[in-house]
């Protein structure tokens, strides 16, 4: 026992050696955390605001125009000019001057004051899809608003006391994230795409290049049993995911503010079970890719890609059809992304986040199972 | 090509020992899938030896070796290595046998100190014994001075004399070397061997493979591996007269090429081959073509600046003949 931990020993401070040599692989695992943080953080925005929106009043009556301030009056919107016809929308849409026409049809005060429902024309320009889809649902809460508002107008004036109905004061709210802060959004996300890559790049390749080296040959042969080779590899490994999670943790609260409402344990275990996860992905990798150049394409499309796209970390995962929501259940990825999401927004725990953890945990046993079996067995060829 | 063959650099009293073999196999066997590797090799390693492998590219020297270092399980047959079962007990042996391969194995990353340090992690070594073992090898490799240089930054001869010490640092009873001269210059590869007599006299077991024919001058012992079988074993006097029975002549020209066609279809010419700088043609033991014979001969043909001397069969020669007569 005490031999094997000799010559784990060994092979970690080799690690080391290695990292400390490789000012690129340095860079690589260190650094470019940070870099990818600061890029998403900055500017990967998904926070829609400010939104440039032309209307055009064909009513022209007080209804219309007290409307209409509704969305001079939302920070959201932003009222860049005032149309007087369609072609103005077509024109400030291609001048990319607007991106929301707002179009009150002549009879809007009319069809309220007789009390049928309003018909506003709401155009969005959908070339950008995030910001349109955003835009949409204030359009949207707006006209709600503005309609509770106008029910409650016509309560007053009719001397009834809604309270008393136990009609609800109309409210929107975004819950989590009231600001909708896409970097509150994206960090703890990010944190899992880092790790992936980290963990699953590196030690899919580490493996690999300890083979073209010789040097794996030349370990069969020492007393070295292949079961501390691949732990005395994959430590650093884990000790760096960790300093990685730390560090994007601190960067997060610090520079950006993310809240950190929930059990820091329950995140701490779940990114955990998720390093060691990718860490059996990436030896899985090691044992079955044949070069270094495959290793690391392989782990590319496994680690990088899932993380990035099936994770719900950049689109939603109820927005992606449902036999690519079937394939992201096979990557680790969007497990730690709701661990994450749900430790740092919700306030979330074991007691919510216990199925994912499950789910990690089983991953990382399978992974590391089979990759054992697969280094631990003597070569029969 | 160098000929005298340093036998009696290991003394007579050596080669009277009778110990157990260092390594003794019995019909070891390796298939994948469909070929076969290694055919039910049998050969015995005495003790202090230098045992020469010898056998063209695929022919079961590397696959061999794994077999004999425990790395790869064989389909039958036994192998004991230092007196233990190596096939059931690889873990009993693995502390007492080295490996150097021809890719040497070491850290280009890493320093010279660094990567003598790894391995003697690797093999759990006190510190005392490292400082000793560390002092050995870098006098030894002739890198005292050296011990802070990047791996990558030392020429081949030396990076392949830092894997020898490497290779040894747990001073290991018997070592196995798979083409450790491979890629490297003549001169390199002269005062490497010389290194291998060093450990051989320190009573070290070599287990050496190599394709380099005048290699095989330099042990003690050879067993030539043709397609996974042992077709000759023996001393290289042995060898030579056991499976020699044809003359030999040497035969430089200027014009090798065409003169090399005209000896492979030449009545009462066995066989013709390139050897170093000179062709070689083979005759039976019982021929009557002499020196001036053949150069008559090959004036007619056309070649009339060839020289023609009888020599005696190298053992590539052997080898060569060994060859031509499996097919």
């Amino acid at each position: 026992m005490r031999q094997a931990l000799v010559r784990i020993g060994a092979i970690v401070r080799k690690e080391f050696r290695h990292l400390g040599r490789d000012p690129r692989m340095l860079l690589a695992v260190v650094i470019t955390p940070v870099i990818q943080l600061l890029l998403f953080a900055y500017a990967i925005s998904f926070d829609v605001d400010h939104v440039p929106t032309i209307v055009i009043d064909f009513d022209k009556s007080p209804s219309s125009q007290r409307y209409l301030r509704q969305y001079e009056a939302s920070p959201f919107f932003e009222v860049v000019a005032r149309g007087s016809s369609l072609a103005d929308v077509d024109s400030a849409f291609d001048h990319n001057t607007a991106r929301v026409a707002i179009v009150i049809p002549s009879g809007f005060a009319r069809s309220l004051a007789g009390s049928e429902s309003a018909q506003v024309a709401v155009m969005i320009d959908g070339s950008e899809p995030n910001a349109a889809k955003v835009s949409q649902a204030y359009a949207v809460a707006l006209n709600q608003l503005y309609g509770q508002q106008l029910t409650r107008d016509w309560a007053d004036a009719q001397g009834m006391d809604l309270s008393s109905l136990g009609l609800l004061e109309p409210r929107i709210r975004t819950w989590y994230n009231p600001e909708r802060r896409s970097s509150d959004f994206l960090i703890p996300g990010l944190m899992a795409v880092i790790i992936a890559i980290v963990t699953v790049q590196q030690t899919a390749v580490t493996l690999v290049r300890e083979r073209d080296l010789g040097t794996q040959e030349q370990l069969e042969v020492s007393p070295m049993r292949r079961i501390e080779l691949m732990i005395g590899k994959l430590l650093p490994w884990t000790l760096i995911a960790f300093l990685d999670v730390a560090l994007i943790t601190v960067l997060g609260r610090t520079l950006f503010g993310v809240p950190l409402r929930g059990a820091a344990p329950a995140f701490a275990l779940g990114a955990m079970l998720f390093v060691f996860a990718s860490l059996g992905m990436g030896l899985l990798i090691s044992a079955l890719a044949p070069t270094l150049d495959s290793a690391n394409m392989i782990a590319l499309l496994v680690a990088f890609l899932p993380s990035f796209l099936l994770s719900g970390f950049a689109f939603a995962l109820d927005q992606i059809p449902v036999w690519l929501q079937w394939i992201s259940y096979g990557f680790p990825a969007r497990y730690m992304v709701t661990i994450a999401r749900g430790v740092f927004l919700k306030g979330a725990g074991f007691t919510e986040l216990w199925p994912e953890m499950a789910a990690l945990a089983l991953y990382a046993l399978v992974m590391l199972l089979i990759s054992a079996v697969l280094y631990g067995r003597r070569s029969s060829r | 090509m160098s000929e005298t063959v340093p036998e009696e650099r290991w003394g007579a009293e050596r080669s009277n020992e009778s110990r157990r073999p260092a390594i003794s196999v019995r019909g070891l066997t390796k298939t994948f899938g469909d070929f076969t590797a290694v055919d039910g090799i049998d050969f015995d390693v005495p003790r202090g030896e230098v045992f020469g492998f010898l056998g063209p590219n695929g022919s079961g020297k590397t696959t061999t070796i794994r077999m004999l270092t425990g790395t790869l399980r064989p389909n039958s047959g036994s192998a004991d290595v230092l007196g233990e079962d190596v096939v059931r007990h690889p873990d009993r042996v693995q502390r007492r046998i080295g490996y150097m391969s021809q890719k040497f194995s070491l850290f280009e990353d890493m320093t010279v100190d660094e990567n003598l340090k790894f391995y003697a992690g690797v093999y759990d070594l006190p510190a005392a014994r490292f400082a000793a073992q560390r002092q050995y090898v870098l006098e030894m490799a002739d890198l005292v001075g050296r011990e802070n240089e990047l791996t990558r930054d030392l020429s081949v001869g030396w990076r392949q004399r830092l894997a020898l010490g490497a290779a040894t640092i747990h001073e290991p009873e018997l070592l196995f070397l798979d083409e450790p001269t491979s890629g490297v210059d003549p001169v390199a590869r002269r005062q490497f061997w010389d290194l291998l007599y060093d450990l051989a006299s320190r009573g070290v077991t070599l287990f050496v493979t190599t394709h380099y024919m005048d290699e095989a001058a330099h042990c003690n012992r050879l067993a030539f591996i043709y397609r996974g079988r042992i077709i000759a074993e023996g001393s290289p006097a042995e060898i030579r007269s056991d499976h020699m029975d044809q003359r030999i002549f040497a035969i430089t020209t200027s014009r090798a090429d065409p003169a090399l066609q005209w000896l492979e279809t030449a009545p009462g010419i066995d066989e013709a081959y390139l050897s170093g700088a000179s062709l070689h043609a083979v005759v039976p033991a019982d021929s009557s073509l002499s020196e001036a014979g053949l150069r008559d001969r090959l004036a007619t043909a056309g070649f009339a600046d060839a020289q023609v001397t009888e020599v005696d069969p190298t053992i590539e020669d052997v080898f060569v003949n060994l060859v031509s007569r499996q097919r």
